[in-house]
């Protein structure tokens, strides 16, 4: 069980004044429960490589923001992650829940490390956008942590921990449904 | 329809303690004006981001005016962003679309819906407070103190001839003196010279609420 309250939870621990990004079916929880909140601003935008840029400008104000997207979202992100967060140095961390994981790591053993060409990202028992999240995040440079249930949910402080030292976005891979 | 200068100098004169984001043909052309710390040349960066760097520079410390000279072709890489900045309650940007309907940097190719794209109906349409649309020099520098104050978001379109401004870098080969350093570094010296001026004006009492938790 991963409960929305205990992300909420990490993030007050580590004093994030702004949540940048755009819902999926896991993370509509948490959604809701910022935006029911009243210390943590939520800001939403309408794709999510906005919200890199967005978080660059409120850290660059002396916020400290985090950013929530779908992996498929930090897909469509790239440049903006590449240009902003990273170019900058930004010690930004971002929460981007893993579509298709389960699946993905089921059916495919070597999931995180194994090819990948036509006919994985092809195939219809495998979500192609599983197949190439850690990938991508190793490519760009973007170190990672998971988080799967309630008892994890350090690994968000943890990530906070990585990204002040480095002074560069970590992220962390929610793997399950927010609850 | 403005030059370069009849757009900058009138906003060099009145932009007071806002910050200044600026992005493409005219990043070089603005450090001809001011050399402010609250200048930030949006280059090396993201394509088509400086509008939401503005929007998250804004929203950080809504005392803060942000002013965002961002290109058209930037512009429309990023529609969405005029709704986020409504959205997110930006009053204080003032995001001003330098609308000379190419891409300079890559020599003046016309960006797609040159000659018919009303950027002011889109801003409009996003719920900016206040939108404006400049094509005559006299009436822009006489419009922009009312444009820099008051509540926002605040939109202006002003037609700009096109330059002949190329690719823009970082480092020694650059004049400009905000281009000088890694975008890493530009970074972290407006984040300190914005809470440098932060304390200054805690101190003189003026500013108690800008409390910056990151800072």
């Amino acid at each position: 069980m991963l409960e929305a309250r205990r992300i909420v939870e990490e993030l007050r621990r580590n004093r994030v004044t702004h949540v940048i990004g755009l819902p999926d079916n896991w993370s509509a929880k948490l959604f809701e429960s910022l935006a029911a909140g009243s210390d943590i601003r939520l800001v939403a935008v309408t794709r999510e490589g906005e919200a890199f840029a967005i978080a660059a400008g409120l850290w660059i104000g002396g916020r400290t923001p985090a950013v929530l997207v779908q992996n498929t979202g930090f897909f469509e992100s790239g440049d903006s992650v590449r240009g902003t967060v990273m170019r900058m140095r930004v010690p930004l961390v971002v929460l981007i829940t893993f579509r298709g994981f389960g699946r993905a790591v089921e059916l495919q053993p070597t999931h995180g490390t194994g090819p990948i060409d036509a006919d994985t990202m092809s195939c219809a028992q495998l979500d192609s956008a599983a197949l190439i999240t850690e990938p991508t995040l190793r490519a760009w440079g973007v170190p990672y942590l998971y988080l799967r249930t309630d008892a994890d949910a350090t690994r968000i402080s943890d990530a906070f921990l990585q990204a002040g030292e480095h002074q560069q976005p970590c992220a962390v891979l929610v793997t399950a449904e927010i609850k | 329809m403005l030059t370069k200068h009849e757009l900058l100098a009138p906003l060099a004169a009145h932009r007071g303690d806002a910050v200044v984001i600026t992005c493409m043909g005219i990043t070089r052309p603005w450090a001809a004006y001011s050399q402010s710390e609250l200048d930030f040349a949006s280059a090396d960066s993201a394509m088509g981001h400086t509008a939401d760097l503005a929007i998250g520079l804004a929203i950080a410390d809504s005392h803060r005016k942000v002013i965002c000279l961002n290109g058209d072709g930037s512009m429309l890489m990023t529609l969405g962003s005029l709704v986020t900045a409504v959205q997110a309650q930006a009053a204080n940007l003032v995001l001003i679309v330098v609308q000379n309907e190419t891409y300079e940097i890559t020599g003046n190719q016309p960006v797609p819906g040159a000659g018919r794209i009303d950027f002011t109906a889109l801003a409009r349409g996003a719920g900016f407070a206040r939108v404006y649309y400049f094509e005559d020099p006299e009436t822009y520098a006489g419009a922009l103190p009312e444009v820099l104050t008051g509540p926002g978001p605040v939109f202006a379109a002003v037609r700009v001839a096109p330059g002949t401004e190329g690719p823009i870098s970082r480092g020694g080969t650059e004049g400009a003196g905000y281009l000088k350093c890694s975008l890493a570094e530009s970074a972290r010296c407006l984040r300190r010279a914005l809470a440098n001026s932060v304390s200054r004006s805690q101190e003189s009492g003026a500013g108690k609420e800008r409390s910056l938790p990151g800072s």
